[in-house]
C-alpha cells in the first residue's frame, strides 16, 4: 500500500518538476500574468486610496444672499465630504454645471429664505443630487442632508433659547431620538473593503482559470512525454502539471490578502489562516472547473472563450456588488456554480462576523465538491484520449529523453 | 479628380476585403454582432430589479414601549426593509446575522420609552451588514427616513405639551423645510447607473476582442499580407489601408452602437432623456477612436488566445477607471491621466451625460475633443503598427509566390 502511495506521489512530483522546468525556460505567460495580478493590486489599492470619496464638488444656488445662506455655504465647505466649488445665481447655471459634471449636487436657497425663517413662515430649500453617478451623488447628498438638518436644528435651538428654555430641555426637544449607527466590520464606511476583497481574488482566479485552460489544451495536444514521465498515470500527470500554478497563485493571493488586511488595515474579525484555506480551495476549485471545461470542449479557442465568459460572469453573479438576493430568481441560484461566490460568502463570514472553520464548513464543502468537476473533466479527457487512440500509441511510446540517456 | 476617385476606390477595396475577411470568420461575426447585444441583455436581466427591496432585519426591543413598537412598525412599512425577526436579545440577532438571515439589527435599549416620556434624548442602535454597499445604503436610508418621521412626531407631541398648537408646532418642528430632488435616476437604481456605462464599454471591448481574433488568426496563419491589396502594400499608401479597414469596422459597429445605445436604453427603460441626434454625433468619434485604438493594439497580438486574457483583464480595469463608479475628481492624478489613453473613459462619461443627464453636445465638448484627438493619434499609430508588421515581415508568408496570387478585384 505504502509503495503504491509513494509511486503516486512520485508521479505527481515528476509531472510538477517537468512543469517547473518548462516555466523556467518559457517564463513568458507566467511573468505576464504575474505582472497583471501585481498591476491590478497596485491599481485598485491606489485608485480608491481615499476609502470614501472626500471633498466632492458641489455648488450652492444662493438667491437669498443673506447671513443664513452664506453661513450654510461656509459650513458646507468645512465638512469633509463635500466642497463648495461654486456659488450660482440661478438654477440654470447650476444644472448646466451638473451636466458638465463640475458638481455632483447643489443646494438651492430661494430668495427671501432668511426673512421667512425670521417670520416663522417655514421656507423650503432644495437639495438636488446627481444619481446618474451613484457614488458621487449619494455621498454628496448625505453631506448636504446632514448639514441642512443641522441648520434646522440651529434655528430651533436659537428660538427655544430666546423663549427661555435651558440647554438640557432644548436638547430633548429638538432631538428626541438619536440613532447610533454601527456599520459592522467597516466602521469608517470605507469603499475599498466592499469591492477589493472580492474583485482582487476574482482577478487572480480569472488569470489562473485562463492559464489552466491554455496549459491543459497544450497538454492534450501532445500528452505522450508527460504521460510517460508519470508511468501513464493520467491524474498525476494533469494535477502535477497544475500544482505549481496553484502554489504560485495561492502565494500571490495570500500575499495580496496580507497587503489588504495587514498593510491597508481592512477589517478582519476571524482568522487569517481560515481565509487563506478558503482562498487555496477557491483557486483549486477554479482549476478543477478549468479541467472540466477542457474535458467538455475539445477546441482550444472555444474553450478559452467559454472560460472567459464563465470567469467574467462570476464578478456579476457572485453578488458582492449587487446582492444576489435581489437578482431575478434563477440568477440567484445560478450564482452558486461560481467558486467566487463561495469564496465571497466565506470571506464575509470570516472577516465580518468572525466565523470559524465550522461556520464556513458549507462553503468549504462546496469548494471541495468543485474538485469533483475536475475528476469528471479528467474522465472526459481520458475518454477522448482513448477515442483518439492515444493510449494505444502510448504503449509503444519511447521518450526521446530516455533514448538520449541510453 | 481622377486621383481622388482612385483614392476612394482604394479605400473601398480595402473595406470590402476586410468585410469579407470578417464575415468569413464565424467567431468574429459572433463577437461583433451577437456578443455586443448579448452582454447588455445579460446585464439588464441580472440587474433587472434596480434596487434592493424587502431586506430582512431583526428588531431587538428591550424597552417594549409604545414608541419602540411604533418605530418598528414604521420600519416594516418602508419598501427597503422588512422586519422578519423579533429577538429577545442582541446575541440572538447576532447569530441570525452571522447565518446571513438578516441584514441589519435595530436595538432599542431598556430606557427608550422612559427617556421619551421624560422629554430626554432617547437612543436607538442600528447595526448594518456591511458585506455589500447596497445593503448598507438601503438599511441606513430607510432607517434614517423613519427616524426623521418619528422625531418630528415626538417633537410635535412635546411642543403640544409645552402649550403650542397647530401651525406654531409645525413652525417649531420644522423651521426650514428641506426638499430633495434626485435628478436623472429618481429611484437611485443600480441598473440605471451601471448599465449605460457597460453598454459603451461592451462596444469597445467586443471590437477589441473581435479584432484580436482576426489579427491573431492572420498572424498565426502567416497571412498578414494577404489581407491587403497588392498595390497598396507600399509604405506610403498604408494610410488608405488603415482608413479602409476602419471603414469596414465602422460600417458594422455604427448600427450596433445605435441598437445598443439608443434602442436598448428605450427597450429596457434605462435612462434616455438625451437627444438621440447628440448621442449619434457623439458616438461617431468614439467609435473611430476605439477602432483605431484597437487596431493599434491588436497589431501586436501574436496569439488570439492571449488577446482574450488581455480583454477580460482590461474590461474590469476600464470600468473602474472610467469614473462611472469611483468619481474622477477623487482619483489619483496618475490614474486619471492613464485613463485618458482609453477611448472608453470619455465615451462612457460623454454617453452617460448626454443620455442619462440630458446634456447637449456643447456640454460634453471636452470629451468630444479628446475623442477626436484620440482618433487622429490612433489613426497614425495604427498605420505605423501596420507599417511595422509589413516592414519587418512579422507574420508574413515565407512563400512569396502565394502572396502574388491574383487579388479579388
Amino acid at each position: 500500500m505504502s509503495s503504491a502511495l509513494y509511486r503516486t506521489f512520485r508521479n505527481y512530483m515528476r509531472s510538477a518538476q517537468r512543469e517547473l522546468r518548462m516555466v523556467v525556460y518559457h517564463p513568458r505567460y507566467i511573468t505576464l500574468l504575474t505582472l497583471g495580478v501585481v498591476f491590478s493590486y497596485v491599481f485598485f489599492l491606489t485608485l480608491m486610496s481615499e476609502g470614501q470619496p472626500e471633498k466632492l464638488p458641489i455648488a450652492v444656488v444662493d438667491q437669498d444672499g443673506s447671513f443664513l445662506s452664506r453661513r450654510l455655504c461656509h459650513e458646507l465647505s468645512a465638512t469633509q465630504g463635500v466642497e463648495v466649488v461654486a456659488v450660482f445665481d440661478n438654477h440654470l447655471q447650476a444644472r448646466d454645471a451638473m451636466q458638465r459634471l463640475r458638481i455632483f449636487a447643489f443646494l438651492e436657497i430661494p430668495k427671501g429664505t432668511y426673512n421667512e425663517v425670521l417670520q416663522f413662515r417655514r421656507p423650503t430649500i432644495t437639495i438636488y443630487s446627481n444619481n446618474a453617478y451613484l457614488l458621487g451623488g449619494s455621498f454628496s447628498y448625505k453631506s448636504l442632508a446632514t448639514m441642512t438638518k443641522l441648520a434646522c436644528g440651529a434655528v430651533q435651538r436659537e428660538v427655544l433659547r430666546k423663549k427661555g428654555y435651558d440647554e438640557k430641555t432644548i436638547g430633548g426637544l429638538i432631538q428626541p431620538v438619536e440613532l447610533d449607527t454601527h456599520p459592522l466590520a467597516n466602521p469608517t464606511v470605507n469603499y475599498q473593503p466592499y469591492i477589493l476583497t472580492t474583485v482582487l481574488p476574482g482577478i487572480v482566479g480569472l488569470m489562473l482559470l485562463m492559464l489552466t485552460i491554455m496549459h491543459l489544451q497544450d497538454w492534450v495536444r501532445n500528452p505522450y512525454e508527460r504521460l510517460y514521465l508519470c508511468h501513464g498515470d493520467l491524474m498525476a500527470s494533469i494535477w502535477g502539471k497544475l500544482l505549481p500554478y496553484t502554489v504560485w497563485f495561492s502565494l500571490m493571493a495570500i500575499i495580496g490578502n496580507l497587503v489588504m488586511f495587514g498593510f491597508c488595515h481592512f477589517p478582519i474579525n476571524g482568522s487569517f489562516f481560515t481565509l487563506s484555506v478558503a482562498m487555496v480551495l477557491y483557486l483549486l476549485a477554479l482549476q478543477a472547473m478549468g479541467i472540466l471545461l477542457v474535458g467538455l470542449i475539445p477546441e482550444t479557442h472555444m474553450s478559452i472563450c467559454i472560460g472567459a465568459i464563465y470567469g467574467t460572469l462570476a464578478f456579476t453573479l457572485s453578488g458582492f456588488s449587487y446582492p444576489a438576493s435581489s437578482m431575478p430568481g434563477g440568477m440567484h441560484a445560478f450564482g452558486y456554480i461560481f467558486p467566487l461566490r463561495h469564496y465571497y460568502l466565506a470571506y464575509v463570514n470570516i472577516a465580518h462576523f468572525g466565523g470559524t472553520t465550522q461556520q464556513i464548513l458549507f462553503h468549504i464543502a462546496v469548494l471541495l465538491a468543485f474538485m469533483m468537476a475536475g475528476y469528471i473533466g479528467i474522465a472526459l479527457i481520458n475518454k477522448r484520449l482513448s477515442r483518439d487512440g492515444v493510449w494505444k500509441q502510448f504503449a509503444e511510446y519511447k521518450s526521446p529523453l530516455t533514448h538520449a540517456a541510453q | 479628380m481622377n486621383r481622388i476617385y482612385l483614392q476612394i476606390k482604394d479605400i473601398w477595396d480595402v473595406a470590402g476585403m476586410e468585410l469579407s475577411r470578417i464575415f468569413h470568420d464565424g467567431g468574429v461575426v459572433l463577437l461583433f454582432c451577437v456578443a455586443t447585444l448579448l452582454y447588455p441583455l445579460i446585464f439588464a436581466f441580472v440587474y433587472k430589479n434596480e434596487c434592493v427591496r424587502e431586506l430582512p432585519i431583526a428588531v431587538v426591543d428591550d424597552s417594549q414601549s409604545v414608541e419602540s413598537r411604533r418605530f418598528a412598525h414604521k420600519l416594516d412599512a418602508t419598501p427597503e426593509i422588512i422586519v422578519t425577526f423579533r429577538c429577545n436579545n442582541i446575541e440572538e440577532a447576532r447569530v441570525l446575522m452571522q447565518q446571513r438571515l438578516i441584514n441589519g439589527i435595530v436595538y432599542f435599549p431598556r430606557d427608550y420609552g422612559t427617556k421619551i416620556a421624560e422629554m430626554q434624548t432617547a437612543r436607538a442602535c442600528l447595526f448594518c451588514d456591511m458585506s455589500s454597499f447596497l445593503y448598507y445604503r438601503s438599511v441606513l436610508s430607510s432607517t434614517s427616513a423613519v427616524l426623521l418621521d418619528e422625531m418630528q412626531f415626538i417633537e410635535a407631541e412635546r411642543y403640544e405639551r409645552a402649550g403650542m398648537t397647530g401651525e406654531s408646532t409645525q413652525q417649531m418642528v420644522q423651521p426650514i423645510r428641506v426638499d430633495d430632488v434626485k435628478l436623472y435616476v429618481p429611484n437611485g437604481g443600480f441598473t440605471s447607473f451601471l448599465v449605460p456605462a457597460l453598454l459603451v464599454l461592451v462596444l469597445q471591448q467586443t471590437l477589441f476582442l473581435g479584432m484580436c481574433v482576426l489579427y491573431g488568426t492572420s498572424r498565426q496563419q502567416r497571412q498578414v499580407k494577404k489581407s491587403i491589396p497588392l498595390r497598396l502594400q507600399r509604405g506610403g499608401l498604408l494610410f488608405r489601408v488603415t482608413f479602409g479597414r476602419a471603414m469596414a469596422y465602422f460600417l458594422i459597429y455604427f448600427p450596433m452602437a445605435i441598437i445598443n445605445l439608443i434602442l436598448l436604453t428605450r427597450l429596457f427603460n434605462l435612462p434616455h432623456i438625451g437627444n438621440p441626434v447628440h448621442v449619434i454625433l457623439f458616438i461617431i468619434p468614439f467609435l473611430l477612436a476605439a477602432i483605431f485604438f484597437c487596431m493599434t493594439i491588436c497589431s501586436f497580438v501574436r496569439n488570439r488566445d492571449a488577446g482574450i486574457v488581455v480583454f477580460i483583464f482590461f474590461s474590469i480595469i476600464l470600468i473602474f477607471i472610467s469614473g462611472a463608479i469611483w468619481p474622477q475628481c477623487n482619483m489619483p492624478r496618475f490614474w486619471l491621466l492613464f485613463s485618458y489613453i482609453f477611448p472608453s473613459t470619455h465615451g462612457i462619461n460623454g454617453f452617460i451625460r448626454i443620455n442619462s443627464m440630458g446634456a447637449t453636445l456643447d456640454q460634453v465638448k471636452f470629451e468630444f475633443l479628446i475623442l477626436i484627438i484620440q482618433t487622429i493619434v490612433y489613426f497614425f499609430t495604427a498605420s505605423g503598427a501596420l507599417h511595422i508588421l509589413l516592414r519587418f515581415r512579422i507574420g508574413q508568408q515565407h512563400d512569396v509566390s502565394e502572396s502574388l496570387q491574383p487579388q479579388q478585384h
